[in-house]
């Protein structure tokens, strides 16, 4: 008896805990993987890149694919508004108050473009008969700092797009021939302007904002295709928006791959005795180097991990690699100066002739 | 006392927002340097467009006319700025600001020079240059009121060089352009030479930039 009434109440609680957990609203950080702390680039970041994986196109054969996307929508609509953010923060998703809830289309469509996503298939091989409105190719400037850390940049489309109408429009017209009978035996070819009849249409301009990533790592002329973007085309689809990135040159570093390479000026004083300094990095952190041996102009050193994130695995990184020479002293020595350098340095004279060009 | 200190209080709270939303606003509607822009003449109702057709006569360069519609990707052009000093991205273009017109599809920029229009005798303009970059005479000056060009307002096209203002006054090409407008430049400022933005990507200033301004 007093077992089955244990039972009983175990199965009540378990009960009561699950309703609890579910009533409570969803752990929109846990959902997109970020911290409580996260910025809203790296919540951006983490939608972008949780989008590709979780779309339900992708997932044909998950059944829960279509709630843990509207999940991941859900999470990226709260936590990317100020407002709604702090209110879940205090309140939970059940204190946040009744607004307007953006579909996770428009969210979607905003990283990616109007059409969704083709996953894998080529756009081209399937809409062959279709017209397609013109592509627009925007050439985006990008800093190295950028490049480094990654970023988003909001742009606002402004498009015509082609709304319904009341009426009948022209569609499809093309040149035909007719035949005509002009008497007995007597036909007549033409050329006749034929169209067909569609339901009207009107351009009409409209705005949405889209979310462009700079992705780390990202190297010169990578595209950023938004589907779907681009040009109206009033028989058929809207051509594609792309942004071309252009990784802008950098006062102190020099790109080459995913290495970074920079030269320092030192004083005669500082090769010859050694010295210590900082090299401020592309996200502000400091470099810091160290020499006690004698610096030779031209020398290089190389600093591992100090490069860029490589595109495809940010987790690996290039070098940094740094070029010294030497600025010699400005003002002449006297003779009692020279004296002294000889006695200090105990470097003979050395004079050695010889040819330094070989042909180039 | 509580009320008065609830309606101070309130009236305070009013007035940053306000405030704040004032010092916001502006910069969030401009044209930004790096955004493609479709530009309206407001008189004709045509679009600044370019193509890869030559002038007849004048200086044989790439000729740019005005179109009528509106699903064209040859009529976009990008905002950057003066040889060998670029903007920033996303800055906000200010009045009086010396900027080029990069035409999208072919690469070469808005530009004028002492040549004559082939249809009203005005100031030929031309498509000029390779790759974004061409000579000292692709730079305009935008003249507008305020301080920074407004996306809905009409402005004017002032050119750094010649001085002439970037026109419509409705002459119309034949064959092979047919009904394409002329666009030339005109030497005073009047009811033919403003310009709107229409269709276009325009570009956010950067978020961090905003904060740095309002500290």
């Amino acid at each position: 008896m007093a077992a089955k009434g244990m039972n009983l109440c175990h199965v009540c609680c378990l009960l009561l805990y699950v309703i609890t957990a579910v009533l409570a609203g969803r752990d929109f950080y846990k959902i997109l993987g970020v911290t409580k702390s996260a910025s809203i680039r790296d919540i951006k970041k983490a939608y972008r890149k949780l989008a590709l994986q979780l779309h339900p196109d992708r997932n044909q054969d998950d059944p829960k694919a279509q709630d843990k996307f509207a999940d991941l929508g859900a999470a990226y609509e709260v936590l990317s508004d100020e407002e709604k953010r702090k209110q879940y923060d205090a309140y939970g998703e059940d204190g946040l108050k009744e607004g307007h809830h953006s579909s996770h289309n428009d969210i979607f469509s905003s990283f990616f473009g109007d059409f969704g996503f083709m996953f894998g298939g080529n756009r081209q091989q399937q809409d062959r008969n279709i017209p397609r409105g013109n592509d627009i190719i925007l050439d985006l400037e990008v800093t190295l700092e950028e490049v480094y850390s990654g970023n988003f940049v909001e742009v606002v489309r402004n498009k015509p797009v082609a709304r319904e109408a009341p009426g009948k429009r022209k569609c499809n017209c093309r040149q035909e021939m007719r035949t005509t009978q002009l008497g007995p035996g007597r036909f007549q070819m033409t050329q006749e302007m034929v169209c067909d009849e569609c339901p009207n249409v009107k351009l009409v301009n409209e705005e949405r904002t889209l979310e462009v990533e700079i992705e780390q790592g990202v190297r010169d002329e990578m595209e950023y295709p938004f589907i779907g973007e681009g040009e109206p085309h009033i028989d058929g689809e809207p051509g594609d928006l792309r942004f071309r990135i252009k990784v802008l040159k950098h006062p102190v570093f020099e790109r080459k791959g995913d290495d970074l390479y920079t030269n320092v000026t030192i004083s005669l004083v500082e090769a010859l005795v050694g010295f210590e300094m900082d090299i401020v990095h592309l996200d502000g952190h400091k470099v810091h180097i160290v020499r006690d041996k004698i610096t030779k102009p031209g020398a290089r050193m190389w600093k591992k991990g100090e490069g860029l994130p490589n595109f495809d695995n940010i987790n690996i990184r290039g070098s940094l690699i740094i070029t010294f020479d030497v600025e010699f002293p400005q003002t002449q020595l006297d003779d009692q100066q020279k004296d002294g350098i000889r006695g200090l340095l105990k470097q003979g004279p050395v004079q050695k002739v010889y040819n330094g060009l070989q042909g180039y | 006392m509580d009320a008065m200190e609830t309606v101070l209080a309130s009236s305070l709270l009013v007035l940053l927002l306000w405030s704040g939303a004032e010092g916001r606003e502006p910069e969030l509607n401009s044209v930004t340097c790096g955004s493609l822009v479709k530009l309206l003449n407001t008189r004709h109702n045509v679009r600044l467009h370019s193509h890869d057709v030559k002038y007849g006569s004048g200086s044989g360069q790439q000729s740019v006319t005005g179109v009528e519609n509106a699903d064209d990707a040859n009529s976009y052009w990008q905002i950057r700025g003066k040889p060998n000093r670029p903007c920033q991205r996303g800055a906000a273009i200010k009045c009086g600001e010396a900027i080029r017109f990069t035409h999208m599809k072919t690469g070469r920029n808005l530009h004028t020079h002492h040549f004559s229009s082939p249809l009203s005798n005005n100031q030929e303009v031309s498509a000029f240059g390779e790759n974004g970059e061409g000579d000292d005479l692709d730079v305009w000056t935008v003249q507008c009121d305020g301080i920074h060009w407004d996306r809905d307002e009409a402005v004017r096209f002032k050119h750094l060089g010649t001085d002439v203002f970037l026109s419509v006054t409705g002459e119309q090409y034949g064959h092979p352009i047919r009904g394409q407008r002329e666009v030339h430049g005109m030497s005073s400022p009047n009811q033919h030479n403003w310009w709107r933005t229409m269709e276009g990507v325009f570009i956010r200033p950067n978020q961090e930039l905003l904060r740095h301004d309002e500290l």
